[in-house]
């Protein structure tokens, strides 16, 4: 356990959490758009910015990369945490306007924002669905396109590997503004532009889950597909 | 050059213009306190990532800064908010100033963005350079910007800007890697890419992933913060998991080219030559001295920091090119125009360094069994040639091929090992990683002592003469030099030498005629140091044969740069190498904000006992999901520079 101070409250940590993860415990609101407790962390939204007190000096950091250590102070509330989160909300909108969860995201941090009546769901690239599938899924269906010096594109996107994805809708659960799509119609399920077909549990007769995902579970677990055909609720 | 209009490099703000902000009288500027020369060549105005540099008073600073921020766009990752978002912001608003609307305020809300991206960015290139110089144009050019609105000038676009990237790693590392890039597509899960990236410049992937010297660690910006990124392992790693993976293969070239090229030695520099060669589509042919290909990689680099099926799979890789390998086959006598009457059209000389230097002390002489070349023994090991353990062999030197005799010889059974070096631990050129693992399996280190004369006792080494030495005075190398004390004699007892006191290289394939026009004072060919030739047309040199004794990658990025210039010369194009940043102090960067301080990967290392009993690999890799966590610690340090 580390001693650390989040806006002059002292409180005891544990050792290797986030500096995110202990103000939310102490019910102190910070935006975010790309953390999950679960994943690994992002840093891409630069909502969650606070200040940090390091050799004397108050410098501003991502709460979510930021790990805890002795003796540390954090501001969740200064002006100049203010200031940091608005620009980077501004930049959202400014790229994203007809984002419902940006436009959220940006009035609460005091940014203008113009009345619409569409919602266009942009990918923000937070990186949610990416990790999800790598950390949780194991599939390894959605991968950064490549970027950096010598690449070609325009803009960066998210690369969808159509033959490794097994239609698990992990990536839709957690996408943070609806740009990834699932939708489901007659015993078929569509995510990704792609169709999968739907297993029938054995039990119940509603479909539950798509072949390919439980074909993956046997082969990563080695328990046959027959019996997985029953579905959690008749479990 | 001393002169300028205007510098906000480094942050630093000269100004010597007569109008404008801050105006005043031409100043003498310090020397290095701005870019003067970009690649030996003056310039009118350069935008790099720590300032303004305006030569030519007339350039157009909002063109400049157009043109710069449009390369920035290309580098950013995307990945944040602020960053990427920010660049578009600031280019619409220039726009639109361009096109003849905004005011103030919009300068206003460059300024602040700049500074918002500069504070807040997630990577080192939004931090420290993707929006920096801009604040200097706003700031210091604001009737430049201003002029636009009001329609007292009309915007030109230019278009005979040219930009450079580096990164402090890239600049230290001999073949410029980009490794920034490299590791940003390991921590996206992508190995292959990561893989292709590397071998654009490094074809010996997992060889210099195990046995790099990886002076780039030494330049990263992580290092006094919470430790270098492990840059060696993480290019292990790309090669690992495709060997894990089933192994690519190299892409063969898409045109076959008619001319023939004749490469001699079938080391880093012959191999990485041949690879770029054929890759373009020449027909290349390698003479290999020896049975083996991998030169000091296969017969200098011991097997336990390099298992050899390694280096084969990717010597078989450029094989499988088509690259024709004649192993056994030393050329006694280059005969140049022989070789042109065969068709070959261009030779590159890679002939490597493997002769050892003599110590320099009485005794040496005498030719014997027990007393050796330290890249001989190296060599004979390689070979497969058994060597015979004796109580105690001493080894000269203070080098890498010092340690590795050293540690050969503990895994041999020699029951005790020690290294004589004259100077200090602090002047020892060996790696230090080397040393700790050396010391670690029970070899002795005698510093400060030099060897005077090998002690015979009926034909045998009884041992070794030596004399202690004190630091003097700093020699030519920087270090200091050895100083003999006087009357310090003593005998050292051994029953074997191994001198590993520098290699030079054998270049007894050129007549005398060519060995005066072609070679240097030191017995290395003489090239140019930037297209490789030498001074008979045709013919090519690089590697140690040319550095002498260096490390893999300086000659692998020699071959590298043989085969541009090898293909410039007989398409008949002028060679164009990379832009080096001499004199440029790439470190710099205005401030770097917080930077959350997280743990450096780590390896697990064979233990002791296990490593002593044969010569398996001592160092572990990074898994695939390591790897990809130590490569989340890259701050991604690309410097951008765009002049005219």
């Amino acid at each position: 356990m580390v001693n650390i101070s989040i806006n002059g409250q002292k409180i005891r940590a544990k050792e290797g959490a986030n500096v995110l993860q202990e103000a939310k415990d102490l019910r102190i609101d910070i935006p975010t758009l790309c953390y999950h407790n679960d994943l690994t962390t992002f840093g891409a939204c630069r909502l969650c910015t606070v200040e940090v007190k390091t050799d004397g000096a108050w410098k501003l950091a991502a709460s979510c990369q930021t790990e805890v250590a002795e003796g540390m102070e954090v501001l969740t509330d200064s002006d100049k945490v203010k200031e940091s989160r608005k620009l980077a909300a501004a930049l959202l909108y400014y790229k994203y306007p007809g984002t419902q969860a940006i436009r959220d995201v940006a009035e609460k941090l005091g940014v203008e924002v113009v009345p619409t009546e569409t919602d266009s769901r942009d990918c923000i690239l937070c990186g949610l669905c990416t990790r999800t599938c790598h950390e949780i899924v194991r599939a390894d269906a959605l991968k950064f396109q490549d970027r950096g010096l010598g690449r070609s594109l325009e803009e960066p996107k998210i690369e969808f590997i159509s033959p490794a994805c097994i239609g698990c809708g992990s990536c839709a659960y957690v996408c943070s503004t609806g740009f990834v799509r699932m939708e489901a119609v007659d015993g078929k399920r569509m995510i990704w532009d792609k169709v999968f077909k739907m297993a029938v549990c054995n039990n119940c007769g509603r479909y539950f889950a798509p072949v390919e995902q439980l074909e993956f579970i046997s082969r990563t677990t080695g328990v046959p597909v027959s019996n997985l055909m029953t579905c959690v609720s008749c479990r | 050059m001393n002169t300028m209009a205007f510098s906000s490099w480094n942050g630093k703000i000269m100004d010597n213009r007569t109008t404008g902000k801050g105006a005043g009288k031409a100043k003498k500027s310090a020397e290095g306190a701005f870019p003067a020369q970009l690649d030996g060549q003056s310039f009118a105005a350069l935008m790099g990532w720590n300032g303004l540099v305006i030569v030519d008073p007339k350039a157009d600073v909002v063109a400049l800064t157009l043109a710069y921020l449009k390369e920035a766009k290309g580098l950013s990752c995307g990945e944040c908010s602020v960053c990427m978002i920010g660049i578009d912001r600031v280019l619409d608003i220039l726009k639109k100033m361009a096109a003849g609307k905004g005011d103030q305020h919009d300068l206003g809300e460059i300024e602040e963005i700049v500074k918002g991206v500069m504070a807040n960015g997630k990577c080192n290139f939004g931090r420290a350079a993707a929006l920096t110089p801009v604040l200097d144009a706003v700031k210091y050019f604001k009737a430049d910007f201003l002029a636009l609105p009001n329609a007292e000038k009309k915007f030109m676009e230019h278009k005979d800007y040219r930009s450079a990237v580096t990164a402090p790693c890239m600049n230290a590392c001999p073949a410029a890697l980009d490794i920034p890039g490299y590791i940003e597509l390991i921590r996206n899960n992508k190995f292959k890419e990561s893989l292709d990236l590397v071998r654009d410049r490094c074809i010996l992937p997992g060889v210099i992933g195990r046995s790099c010297t990886h002076i780039c660690e030494d330049a990263c910006v992580r290092k006094d913060m919470d430790g270098s990124l492990a840059i060696r392992l993480l290019k292990r790693s790309a090669a690992d998991q495709d060997l894990q993976g089933g192994a690519s293969a190299l892409t063969t070239p898409k045109v076959e080219k008619k001319e023939k090229i004749a490469i001699v030695g079938a080391g880093p520099a012959g191999l990485a030559a041949a690879y770029h060669l054929r890759r373009m589509g020449y027909q290349v042919t390698i003479f290999e001295a020896l049975p083996k290909a991998g030169g000091m990689a296969a017969v200098g680099i011991p097997d336990y920091r390099l298992p050899k099926d390694i280096l084969n799979h990717e010597v078989d890789l450029i094989k499988r090119m088509g690259v024709e390998i004649r192993f056994n086959s030393p050329v006694e006598l280059l005969n140049w125009p022989d070789l042109q009457k065969e068709g070959y059209a261009a030779a590159f000389l890679a002939v490597g360094a493997h002769v050892g230097t003599k110590i320099g002390c009485r005794g040496e002489e005498i030719a014997s069994d027990d007393v050796v070349q330290g890249a001989e023994f190296l060599r004979n090991l390689s070979l497969g040639k058994q060597a015979v353990p004796v109580n105690k062999v001493v080894i000269i030197g203070g080098g890498n091929v010092a340690l590795d005799c050293a540690r050969n010889c503990i895994r041999l059974g020699y029951k005790h090992v020690e290294i004589v070096y004259r100077r200090s631990p602090a002047e020892m050129p060996g790696s230090k990683e080397e040393i700790g693992e050396a010391i670690h399996e029970n070899v002795k280190f005698t510093y400060l002592t030099a060897p005077v004369g090998i002690v015979r006792k009926v034909g045998k080494v009884a041992g070794i003469e030596c004399m202690k030495m004190k630091l003097g005075e700093p020699d030519a190398s920087g270090r200091k030099r050895p100083v003999p004390i006087k009357g310090s004699e003593f005998t050292l007892k051994t029953d074997m030498v191994i001198a590993a006191t520098g290699q030079k290289p054998d270049l007894a394939l050129l007549t005398d005629k060519e060995k005066v026009d072609m070679t240097t004072t030191w017995g290395t060919i003489k090239t140019d140091p930037r297209s490789c030739s030498t001074a008979v047309g045709g013919i090519f040199a690089g590697g140690d044969c040319v550095s002498g004794p260096a490390t893999l990658i300086e000659a692998l990025n020699m071959g590298n740069k043989a085969a541009k210039s090898i293909d410039a010369y007989l398409q008949g194009k002028t060679f164009a190498d990379d832009l080096i940043f001499e004199g440029i102090d790439v470190s710099q960067q205005r401030d770097m904000g917080f930077v959350p301080p997280t743990k450096t990967g780590e390896v697990k290392f064979l233990e002791v006992d296990e490593r002593l009993k044969g010569f398996a690999e001592v160092e572990g890799g990074f898994n695939a999901a390591a790897a990809i966590k130590e490569a989340q610690r890259c701050l991604r340090c690309y410097r951008l520079m765009v002049w005219q």
